[in-house]
């Protein structure tokens, strides 16, 4: 007996090879795409390379050069800060209004979720920034709308600095289909049985939105509030298209990623470029950090 | 919400004056010249750029939905040494930014010799490297009851039938959501085609439109509207035709994570 069940054991390779094959392109993926990469873009950020001579080490030239003297990563920084503090904000309100309005029961709902989410999934192609772009040029529909309606000679938005980023907001809180979706399915999981008592109770609907809806939503908006905020970081195609790839006019569009973007491949200064990704990913995990922290004193868990 | 989107499509059949000076959504008379005009009118068909395309995006759907789902089978439901630290890193990856990765990359494409072609855009997507898929289709897969697995395995199934004949079969909705996010995803990808593909008959729809944009300038408005509205028709249809399998997605992937 003891001799057969011996025999019957799997070895330690059959029973881990399973597991290793189905892993297997997952692994070339993670240590050919993403692990090794990643290693090799640290090193890079400590070095000058062109991609035509071998990489020279010039060690924390790159990083004190960011800290210190570039202006274009200044600007970069701030309109991609002002960028994310206006539209995140903005963009997941609206989202909460018409998840709130949707969620009371109205009849094609179906249809009214459609219309809110199909811009959201248009997101970040070439032909959405290409319609923006139209639509707040000079002579665009929204010129002649303050034409017709107010009276307003309205200015040329996109080629104008101090107007040229709002529209890219505006184009962001366009597009809150699906924090809203996420925000609906949250809205359905709260139980109906508090509602009912605090109906009972004679609250006023204000008092149930502060005291049950919103302190019971906390966990969806802390999520929809992390992810949009990352996404928004690394918004890139509408101000690539709407400043055919400038960030102009006068860098008021130059997000981050754009700027990268033209030290790796429009100058091919690959090292700074590198440099550039880590403190993105740095200024991210504090951020995403940040949140977590935060988290604790107002997203409200069940248990 | 959605006029500018119906804007775009009533101005590629203006007249080019009408599209200023009108916010009207329904032209006086109806012109469809355009579409010929933005689809032969460039130095490369517009044809050209809606196959490459497609190429890309049904070979990035097979290679994410085939190789996620290996990897979230062997997540979900293998036992191997190692697997909640390898786990753990996986789900490390959906937090990295790909700027990170995306010069090293771009060196080893160009050192392999394969930028120029759509190989860098294709070959990532049979390699696992959209961690967002693999959780998404290992939280289904722990849905599934684990009776049926043992069960078979106690048949004396080999796990890789099990995951043929068990697994696939009962995850068809979350392979779909994938593959719907996946082809959507790659369709609008812009930043990708950017970087590696420099050959205008090698551009995707995106490419191709944008080059359309800087070469005729805002000289043909309606026909750039024309082409910007095909390019969104795909995206559209599958809209049209998976919406609550798109809606479902989004909102348990926002949930569960």
């Amino acid at each position: 007996m003891r001799v057969e069940t011996y025999q019957k054991a799997p070895s330690a390779f059959a029973r881990n090879a399973p597991g290793y094959l189905f892993l297997l392109p997952w692994f070339i993926g993670f240590f050919g795409l993403t692990l090794g990469p990643a290693i090799v873009s640290l090193y890079l950020s400590f070095t000058d390379y062109n991609l035509l001579q071998a990489p020279h080490l010039v060690g924390l030239d790159n990083y004190a050069r960011i800290a210190t003297g570039d202006d274009k990563f200044i600007s970069s920084m701030k309109v991609t800060l002002f960028y994310v503090v206006c539209s995140v904000p903005l963009k997941l309100a609206f989202a909460l209004m018409v998840a709130l309005l949707l969620n009371r029961g109205i009849r094609g709902l179906p249809i009214y979720r459609a219309i809110f989410y199909l811009p959201s999934l248009l997101g970040s192609s070439v032909a959405i920034a290409v319609l923006w772009r139209q639509i707040f040029d000079g002579d665009g529909v929204v010129n002649t709308l303050l034409w017709y309606v107010l009276g307003i000679n309205g200015p040329s938005w996109i080629s104008n600095p101090n107007y040229s980023l709002y529209t890219l907001i505006i184009l962001a809180i366009w597009q809150f289909g699906s924090p809203m979706i996420i925000f609906l399915a949250g809205l359905r999981q709260i139980p109906t049985d508090l509602y009912e008592a605090a109906s009972l109770d004679g609250a006023s609907k204000a008092r149930i939105f502060f005291k049950i809806t919103l302190p019971l939503l906390t966990p969806v908006i802390f999520f929809n509030a992390v992810v949009q905020t990352i996404d928004a970081f690394k918004a890139f195609t509408p101000a690539y298209v709407i400043s055919s790839g400038t960030g102009g006019p006068i860098d008021s569009t130059l997000f981050y990623t754009l700027y990268l973007y033209q030290e790796a491949f429009g100058y091919f200064r690959m090292g700074y470029a590198a440099a550039l990704a880590w403190v993105l990913v740095i200024i991210i995990a504090v951020f995403t950090a940040f949140s977590f922290l935060s988290a604790r004193y107002w997203v409200h868990y069940d248990d | 919400m959605l006029y500018p989107l119906l804007w775009m499509l009533s101005g590629s059949v203006k007249d080019q004056n009408e599209i200023f000076g009108s916010a009207s959504l329904i032209p006086s008379q109806f012109d469809f010249s355009a579409y010929a005009r933005g689809w032969f009118g460039g130095q490369v068909n517009f044809g050209s750029f809606v196959w490459n395309s497609v190429v890309i995006a049904v070979l990035s759907v097979i290679g994410n939905v085939v190789s996620c789902s290996l990897a979230a089978y062997a997540f979900a439901r293998l036992n191997f040494w190692g697997k909640n630290f390898w786990f753990a890193l996986m789900l490390g990856t959906l937090m990295l930014p790909y700027h990170v990765t995306l010069i090293p990359q771009y060196i080893l494409f160009l050192k392999l010799g394969w930028v120029k072609t759509m190989l860098p855009l294709v070959v990532p997507k049979f390699l696992a490297v959209d961690a967002f898929f693999i959780f998404l289709m290992v939280q289904f897969f722990r849905g599934i009851p684990r009776e049926l697995d043992e069960a078979a395995m106690m048949d004396g199934c080999s796990p890789w039938r099990i995951y043929w004949r068990i697994m696939m079969p009962l995850s068809l909705p979350v392979l779909a959501t994938a593959a719907i996010f996946s082809f959507i995803w790659t369709w609008d990808d812009f930043f990708g085609p950017l970087i590696y593909l420099s050959d205008i008959n090698t551009y995707t729809v995106q490419l191709g439109l944008r080059s359309f944009v800087d070469s005729t300038g805002s000289s043909d408005w309606s026909s750039l509207f024309a082409m910007s509205s095909i390019s969104l028709i795909p995206v559209f249809l599958i809209f049209l035709f998976f919406q609550r399998l798109l809606i479902d997605g989004i909102a348990t992937a926002g949930l569960k994570r």
